[in-house]
């Protein structure tokens, strides 16, 4: 059985859970005719929505560790917990994704376990003897494929973004959801954690969008704006800025993308009227998807567009809101 | 009795005076010894220039600088006066009596009219002019030194009318002995000890603008952390200083309304070793923003009429800063760029290879090879500047020059070197030095300022010295005579304007080659305010092309030369700089509509449209 570990924070379920979910999914269709069972354990206090919300995939069950004393994380409560239903469960692999809590515990964890533990896999292949996780090394300059060695189960997490979460198959029916009960010694918990941290965050969090459409000098003026903005309601995006239109003043500060403003990195990126200075470029250069509308063929945001429309953007985009929207 | 009690206050003001001086020649002499005598020759030409003729006090402040030349003259030439009367006042010897002094004193009548005439200037000036380098409230010091120096002529003017051994003669007579000795007590803790330093300190200054030491790590140096890090120049520096705000109106940086001020930065370090405590950080004898505001264009430390050099002292700063990881967040994430990436921007490394193969450049042989075209970060990556790259290879072809590019190159480290992150610098510089030596190129071609100073200049520190030549140069040699036809496509004409780089106009002197080039190819030159070898910055220098979004509104230096280059009227802004073109399209693009409607374009594009 292969045992995907979730992580919720107050009852919000973290996406990256989903895609530890489909690279569940996929060990356990290579493992064989008889594909392996996928449990997924969510563990907290009030889990019900999470557990509900689990139950959509295409998984054998979920289990729950609803406890007080998981209300807020901490590693030593985890750990405890999570070694118990490890070995009442006794899966061969144990799955999480790569986030800042599992580094924090994973090492923990399959310390304690006296298990193989490998982080940070960014594909799975299979094996001789049992899959194989690829890993990067030296800041991406080389690949290294793992298998890990000893008896199971095996403690592997995955790069956030390694697989799609939204491919994760879901089940025809609801998963069954039972609670396994442990047993935590609140005194053994040498960590007091604080309440949740919330940084004063900006209006608006560009780096965290998936698609921006963002509007530069191109746009003329101020009154053209709401034409950018229905391009983004129909691609459901977020709103940028090039520096020049945040100067003038007609988009707040926090909209502007760039070496002056916020690094971006969406799945698609359109540049609307954006020359690409390279303050700009730098500033979204890791998006997936870049597309540029530019009236001047030279314009240097073409050299890095994957596709660009050389054209006037106010007959361009009233057309693209209209393919969009049929 | 007269000549008891001139013995008495002689010694009373002498002693005053070298125990003043003791106190800061100690500070001077317990600094690391960073005095340097290297080219004899520059340095003695500059002493002639600028102590002897006051070049470099007269060219920026042409009234103000001939005031101080006649007051400076006055007062070598008086030295033979005074000494003269204190042998006879002490009882030592008397030649008041012979024909050599009055002769002397005849002559001496027409440098004393001149030292009250360059004096009454500058005491009106001070007083009520009261320009604003002089700072915020009138020195009552310096009014003070300046009558007493009014005092000194009037008194030796008076011995014209007064009979020597009269009472009026004799009050006269002691009016201007005392004066003189006050003077002399005065002078060590006033920025009146610039009389005694400024020539020394003029000496050893660099010949060359900007020199900033290697650090040693061998000797586990890692910057200016505490006082004790001061090296001895900066510590002669800081006791030189006369305070005269050339450096401060020049900067860019007070210019555009921030808080550096260089004047500030040498009266602090010179505050910091007065207060004696030597392990004292550095940091809070500076502030930290005022440090990360420096764009390095080298105004001050060029403007400077006693010698001071401000960059070793500020790059200094901010590498104490940097060891302790205390550099501005922005600049993280450049490092970032330059440790993983090689380059500024932090791009991979195929889009050099992607130009380099559309480009149809080949790999640099000497055996092939005239020039070897080094590329830089924006040449290999920025795609606006890859077209003035290959506007400068269309031109070099056409008059069938050979060249090549490096397989691989590095950022040259100048963003690291200029913000103290010295480590990284010298990592990036050793391995191109050994990528260049290995490539072996006797002539390097690049359009890049920044990078001419670097691998020009500060690589000689590594022992590598290398020819390397700015397109402007090379191609004004290389096209000397050629004629220009009208512009292709819809490349501009007429009126143009030329924003001097701080590090090809100012730290290169490469001033009359660009525009010789506009001129030739059927420019009208515009000049704007802070030209040639003083140009204003564009704001991107010492790192602070990452920086915008630190800037407070209303302080951005490259809107200030936007709008100095938009007061020429010319409808074009001819740049020669890939930093300076990004700064200032930056600025045109931010000011709208009141931008209006101006073009860009760089040199080698300009002269490529119309070969």
């Amino acid at each position: 059985m292969i045992l995907v570990i979730a992580e919720q924070r107050s009852g919000t379920l973290n996406r990256a859970t989903w895609e530890t979910v489909a690279a569940a999914q996929q060990l356990a269709a290579a493992s064989g005719p008889a594909a392996e069972a996928i449990a997924i354990v969510a563990l907290g206090s009030q889990i019900d929505g999470v557990a509900a919300e689990l139950a959509a995939a295409q998984v054998s069950e979920v289990v729950t560790i609803d406890d007080p004393a998981l209300a807020l994380y901490t590693p030593d409560g985890y750990t405890a917990a999570l070694q118990q239903v490890i070995a009442e469960l006794a899966p061969t692999l144990v799955l999480l994704p790569h986030t800042y809590q599992t580094r924090d515990f994973a090492p923990k964890l399959a310390a304690r376990l006296e298990r193989a533990l490998i982080t940070d896999a960014t594909a799975v292949k299979p094996g001789s003897s049992g899959p194989v996780f690829v890993r990067s090394m030296f800041q991406g300059k080389l690949t290294a494929d793992v298998a890990a060695h000893g008896p199971e189960p095996h403690v592997v997490t995955f790069q956030i973004g390694a697989f799609r979460g939204d491919q994760a198959g879901r089940g025809p029916a609801p998963a069954p959801i039972r609670a396994i009960h442990v047993t935590i010694d609140a005194a053994a918990i040498r960590q007091t954690p604080e309440a949740p941290f919330q940084e004063a965050k900006q209006s608006v969090d560009l780096s965290q969008a998936e698609r921006i459409v963002s509007v530069g000098r191109g746009i003329k003026g101020q009154e053209h704006l709401p034409l950018a903005r229905q391009l983004a309601d129909a691609l459901g995006a977020e709103l940028g800025a090039s520096r020049p239109i945040c100067d003038a003043g007609w988009l707040p500060m926090d909209r502007q993308v760039g070496s002056s403003g916020q690094t971006v990195a969406p799945k698609v990126y359109v540049a609307l009227g954006i020359s690409g200075a390279i303050q700009h470029l730098v500033g979204m250069k890791g998006s997936n998807v870049v597309v540029a509308i530019n009236k001047d063929p030279d314009a240097p945001i073409f050299e890095i567009a994957d596709y660009g429309i050389v054209g006037d953007l106010f007959e361009v985009v009233p057309a693209m809101i209209a393919a969009l929207k049929t | 009795m007269s000549t008891l009690v001139l013995w008495l206050v002689l010694v009373l003001s002498i002693g005053v005076f070298a125990a003043q001086v003791a106190t800061r020649v100690r500070l001077i002499l317990a600094a690391p010894n960073t005095f340097s005598f290297d080219h004899i020759g520059l340095r003695a030409r500059r002493f002639l220039l600028d102590v002897i003729f006051q070049r470099q006090t007269i060219a920026e402040r042409p009234a103000a600088g001939l005031a101080h030349a006649l007051v400076f003259w006055g007062f070598v030439a008086f030295a033979g006066y005074t000494t003269t009367e204190f042998l006879d006042g002490l009882g030592i010897v008397d030649l008041t009596q012979t024909a050599w002094f009055a002769g002397y004193r005849l002559v001496l009548t027409g440098f004393a009219v001149a030292v009250l005439a360059g004096i009454g200037y500058l005491l009106v000036r001070r007083a009520f002019v009261r320009p604003v380098g002089l700072g915020t409230t009138v020195s009552a010091e310096s009014i003070a030194i300046g009558l007493f120096i009014a005092t000194l002529m009037v008194t030796f003017l008076l011995t014209y009318r007064l009979a020597d051994e009269s009472t009026a003669g004799r009050i006269n007579w002691w009016v201007h002995a005392i004066v003189i000795l006050a003077f002399l007590a005065l002078i060590p803790a006033s920025k009146h000890f610039h009389l005694l330093l400024s020539p020394i300190t003029i000496f050893l200054k660099s010949p060359t603008l900007g020199h900033v030491r290697n650090l040693d790590f061998e000797k586990e140096e890692v910057g200016l952390e505490t006082v004790k890090d001061l090296g001895s120049k900066m510590a002669l520096d800081a006791f030189t200083c006369v305070e005269c705000g050339r450096c401060q109106v020049n900067c860019p940086a007070w210019g555009a309304g921030k808080e550096l001020n260089p004047k500030t930065i040498i009266l602090q370090t010179q505050a910091a070793l007065l207060a004696g405590d030597r392990e004292a950080r550095l940091a809070q004898a500076y502030t930290e923003k005022a440090l990360w505001q420096c764009t390095t264009c080298g105004a001050c430390e060029n403007q400077c009429p006693v010698g001071i050099e401000h960059l070793p002292i500020l790059i200094g700063a901010r590498r104490g800063l940097v060891s302790n990881g205390d550099a501005p967040e922005y600049l993280g994430a450049v490092y970032n760029h330059l440790e993983r990436r090689g380059n500024i921007w932090g791009l991979g490394y195929d889009q050099r290879q992607k130009f380099v193969e559309s480009a149809a450049l080949e790999t640099f042989d000497p055996a092939q090879h005239d020039v070897l075209v080094w590329l830089g970060c924006a040449g290999a990556f920025e795609a606006d500047y890859q077209k003035s790259m290959r506007s400068l290879f269309e031109i070099l072809r056409a008059r069938g020059i050979r060249f090549g590019v490096l397989a691989k190159e590095r950022c040259t480290g100048d963003p690291a070197k200029r913000t103290g992150n010295e480590y990284m610098y010298q990592e990036l510089a050793t391995g191109n030095i050994a990528d260049l030596k290995a490539a072996g190129p006797k002539k390097i071609l690049t359009s890049c300022p920044h990078c001419v100073k670097t691998i020009g200049d500060d690589y000689r520190q590594f022992g590598y010295d290398v020819e390397i030549v700015h397109s402007a140069v090379f191609v004004d040699e290389l096209l000397r005579g050629r004629p220009a036809k009208a512009a292709t496509g819809d490349a501009p004409g007429g009126s143009v304007t030329f924003h001097d780089p701080c590090y090809l106009g100012r730290y290169a002197g490469k001033v009359d080659e660009p525009r010789r080039l506009l001129t030739q190819f059927g420019g009208d030159i515009a000049e704007p305010e802070r030209n040639r070898e003083n140009p204003f910055c564009c704001g991107a220098g010492g790192g602070l092309l990452f920086a915008d979004k630190e800037e407070e509104p209303g302080t951005r230096i490259s809107d200030v030369r936007f709008k100095q280059l938009r007061e020429t009227g010319a409808g074009t802004v001819v740049t020669a700089c890939p930093f300076c073109s990004i700064m200032l399209k930056g600025a045109h693009a931010s000011a709208g509509a009141a931008g209006g409607d101006v073009q860009f374009v760089d040199l080698m594009t300009y002269v490529k449209d119309r070969l």
